[in-house]
Order: C-alpha cells, then structure tokens, then sequence
C-alpha cells in the first residue's frame, strides 16, 4: 500500500458561490462522504493546509493580479473579470488556502513522507490565466505547483495531466513556451465546449514547441474515444519525455451523469485512466503524484468517483 | 480590409512583381497607375503561368531570364478586376467572392482609386470574429420548429439567467419547418442553461448530429470556388 496524502480543509467550503452556480462547496462534502463511506479516511495522511506564501503565487500569476483579486474580494465584489468568476468575501483566503495545502502535499511527496496526494480543493485552478480570472478559477493551483517543484526541489521536468471535461487554458498558456513543463490535455472538443482552446493543433511555441498536447474529443464520445487518444497521444509522450513527477489537474465533469459536458464517460474509466497515469509515474516519476481537483458536479456521482480514484493512488 | 496595400507599375517586369509577392507574402497586388488609380490586379498565379515552372524549381538561366524580362505586368495583369468600394458590408464581400471566384477584391473609391484591398484571409479573420469563438465560451445546438418568435423565448430564457452571448447562428436543419439554433455563451456555467431549455421543451441536439451534408440534396450550398 501507498502512504497517500489526502488535503481537505472545511475552509475551503467558505468560498460560495451565487445561484445556478455548480461550483459549490457540496462537491467537497460529497468528496469527503465518499472516502469516509469507503472507509478510506483511516488509510490517508491528512495533510494540513495554512495560506501559500505569495511567493509562489506571484511565480505564476502577476503582483498586480494578486492584488487586484484581493482588493474585489475585500471590497465585497461577488464576480471578479467574468461573470462566471462569483465569489464572496472569503474567497481569497480559500484560494490562498488551497494554494498552500497543494505546496504543503508537493513538499511531503517530494521529501519522502508521502508517496502521492490526492488535493481536494476549492476554488479550482486550470482556468486562471497569469493574470484573469476564468471559469471558476482564480489560482492556477496547478502550475504554482509545478513551479514549486521546479525551485524548491530543482526538477528538470514536471508533466501535467488534465483530464477535466475542459481545456486547462491557463495551464497551457502559463507552460506554452517552457519545455521544462510538458502539459498534456484530454478534454471536449474546443468547438463546443468552453474554453474554446486546447485545438489538435495547439503545440506549444518557442522552446516550448512539442511539450503540449491536446486530445480533443467530440461531444457525445466516451470511454473508447479516451482510451485510444490516452494510448495514442499521452503514453508515447511521457514514455518520451519522462517527467521526473506528474500533476494531475482530475476533473469529473466528464462523466455521464455530469451536465457540464455532453462527454459520456462511465466510473470504471476513470479509474483505468488513473491506474495508468500511476502506472506512468511508477515507470518515468518514482510514484510522485499529485492529483488536485478541478471540476466534477455531480454531487451524486463523485462520492464515488473520488473513492475509486483514492483508492488507485492507494493500491495502484 | 487592409489598407497598407502592396501596389505595383504596370511598366515592372514579371520579376519585380514575383520578388515583391514573395517579399511581402501577399498573393494579389494591385496594379495601379499615378494617383493609386486602379488599373488591374496580378495575383500569384497569373505569375506562375507566365513563368516556367523551372523558375520556381531550380532557377532560370540567364539568357532564358532577359527574354522574360520584357514581359511587363500590364501584360499579364487581370484589367477587368471584380471591386468593392469602402461602403460594402461583409456581406456583400462573401457573396461576391463565391460568386466572382477570386482571392481577394480591391477597394476603391467612386473615382476608381485604390483605397485598400480584401482578400479570403481577412474574411476569415471577421468570420472568427463574428462567431464569437476567440472568446472563451460553450456551443449549444437547440432544433427549435420554424415560428415567429423562438428565437426571442430562447435569447430572452439565457439573458436572464445572467448569460452573455458571443453569437447566435440560425442554420437549417434538414427536417422541414425545423431551424437549427446555434448560440455560443460566454460562459463554462452550461448545465443550468440546458436544464432550463429542457424545461421550456426544447431540444438540445448533440452538434455533431448537424451535418450540412443532411440537407437534402438540391438545398445544398452552391460548391465552394476553389481558391
């Protein structure tokens, strides 16, 4: 068995939203029901969660950005750049918060006292650009962590798989032209699905040319479409590229149950997809892991879906 | 349009007009006499019959070249060129470069002086810009019976769920008395959306069921000229 962190902290349910609004603090508690109901809890290393250092998250984002998204949330903003963005007065925090557990869940992997981590937080991140705030996220969680892994621990290459329904846009940007960050995306199609990016043949730019790629999958697919593109487009890559650890940007949204999408993914695939990418880890990353949450509103079927998936970090 | 237009003599040679293309990465140049008036136009092909194919091969001999070199673009030149004046809507461009067969339409002013040029690729640009989806956002595809006012009911239900539009496309559906609605939100927030069109009892198709290619047979598009 694995020592498996697991990050949640009830703080990260104080970030609410407005209404018809699917990012809700009830995707956590269904997360969190559905470990414990899978008597999981006891076999998880909680990891603690304290507010990042700005630090990292200017490694990232802008200083102005930063300061711009917590001038709006103090002022009592309840939207900040997009009226998808809602938000209240303690989203700051909670997004500080969130960047904090996942550097905190990088550090115990990276240190020894963890195998891998399973990051179930609130706001999601892949959304944010260096400095706009997107499709519910304002951190790119994601990347702040793979710049950490980067300065605190000098790895020389960080892999990223997004397997939310939706293209992680602000990931691809903030990497695009950095080939130390090799980001790979399986997502709906960019023509009917937002955000519009994450085209077959977006590849990078500049130095970073040929460390992104994107499958995307026309609406109304599901586990076999996946499986041939993961098989076609993420395998060869990593076995390429051998990333010294990976990044898993794990969104749910693409289930068949989930509105989000018109993508038609069943439970038992995601759990094959994410024996894979442990798989992938345990061959290129010595087993260094770290999944964080993205979307995923079905509060119905991610109870289970979150156990499945801590249960491959657990078993393999 | 574009207004900084590459322009040339009808007096250069063949090879002026070649080298500039090449240099400036244009396939269409203007060809105009003193005070820009408009007098023809020399694309890339009306170049590439005037010249052995060899030329753009491995290169010409010399003596082959000075041959050429008394071939003047006003021998080549398109004279009766197909032009729009600045007032033209996109419209009008769309249609008249299917219907004229060309890469790109000069724009001139009632007196016949070139003010800019329109080519396939500024089409292009306005056509993404006019479906919205340089901005971030998700297509719908609601099939909706071909009535006065659906298309209110369905803009009127989004609007007031706080959603913005990037653009709304109407397109045919190959059922009779049934349109195809294409709105394209500025949001990742769809599933509210979707549940309440449900609710209104419209339905949602899937996009990839649209093909153009259902429509029946003679309500196809006119073929596409070959560019």
């Amino acid at each position: 068995m694995k020592r498996t962190g697991f990050l949640y902290d009830e703080r990260y349910l104080l970030h609410k939203t407005g209404p018809y609004h699917p990012e809700i603090p009830e995707r956590l508690t269904a997360i969190y029901e559905g470990l414990a109901q899978g008597g999981l809890l006891d076999r998880l290393t909680r990891v603690p969660a304290a507010p990042a250092d700005l630090q990292w998250i200017i490694n990232v984002h802008t200083a102005e950005y930063v300061k711009r998204f917590e001038a709006a949330c103090r002022a009592g903003k309840q939207m900040f750049d997009s009226p998808d963005n809602q938000m209240c007065a303690q989203t700051y925090e909670t997004a500080l918060l969130a960047v904090g557990g996942i550097l905190e869940a990088c550090r115990q992997v990276m240190e020894g006292r963890l195998d891998n981590a399973f990051c179930a937080v609130r706001p999601p991140g892949h959304h944010a650009e260096v400095s706009r705030a997107m499709g519910f996220c304002y951190f790119n969680n994601v990347a702040i962590a793979a710049r950490f892994l980067q300065k605190q621990f000098s790895l020389a290459r960080v892999g990223i798989v997004d397997f939310d329904v939706h293209h992680g846009n602000g990931t691809q940007h903030i990497f695009e032209d950095d080939p130390t960050v090799y980001y790979y995306s399986i997502h709906q199609h960019p023509s009917f699905a937002y955000p519009g990016t994450g085209r077959e043949f977006e590849y990078g730019r500049g130095d970073g040319y040929g460390f992104t790629k994107n499958s995307p999958v026309l609406p109304g697919q599901g586990d076999e479409d996946y499986r041939r593109l993961l098989e076609r487009d993420l395998f060869p890559a990593f076995a390429d590229y051998k990333p010294e650890a990976i990044i898993v940007s794990a969104g749910f949204d693409g289930h068949r149950d989930d509105d989000m999408s018109d993508t038609k993914l069943s439970t038992e695939f995601y759990t094959w997809m994410m024996r894979q990418i442990m798989a992938l880890a345990e061959t290129y990353s010595s087993g260094r892991l770290l999944s964080v949450l993205e979307g995923g509103y079905c509060l119905r079927q991610l109870p289970e879906l979150a156990r499945q998936h801590v249960e491959v970090l657990l078993n393999g | 349009m574009t207004r900084r237009v590459v322009t040339i003599g009808p007096e250069a040679s063949i090879f002026e007009a070649q080298d500039l293309m090449a240099k400036s990465r244009v396939r269409h140049i203007p060809v105009v006499e003193e005070g820009s008036m408009l007098v023809g136009i020399v694309s890339d092909r009306d170049l590439r019959s005037a010249l052995p194919f060899r030329y753009f091969k491995e290169g010409i001999s010399a003596e082959e070249k000075s041959k050429l070199q008394d071939l003047r673009v006003k021998d080549i030149m398109t004279r009766k060129v197909f032009t729009i004046s600045p007032g033209y809507t996109i419209q009008d461009a769309l249609l008249m470069i299917q219907n004229a067969k060309v890469g790109a339409l000069p724009v001139v002013d009632e007196n016949g002086r070139l003010k800019g040029i329109l080519s396939v690729r500024d089409l292009l640009r306005a056509f993404v810009n006019v479906l919205g989806i340089g901005q971030p956002g998700t297509l719908l595809c609601i099939l909706v019976e071909e009535k006065v006012g659906q298309l209110k009911k369905i803009v009127d239900a989004i609007t007031e769920m706080g959603v913005s539009f990037g653009s709304v496309l109407v397109a045919r559906y190959w059922e009779e008395d049934k349109r195809a609605v294409f709105p394209y939100l500025l949001t990742q927030n769809v599933a509210h959306v979707k549940k309440r069109l449900k609710e209104m009892g419209y339905t949602l198709l899937d996009p990839m069921q649209w093909y153009l290619d259902q429509l029946p047979e003679e309500d196809r598009p006119p073929d596409q000229p070959r560019s």
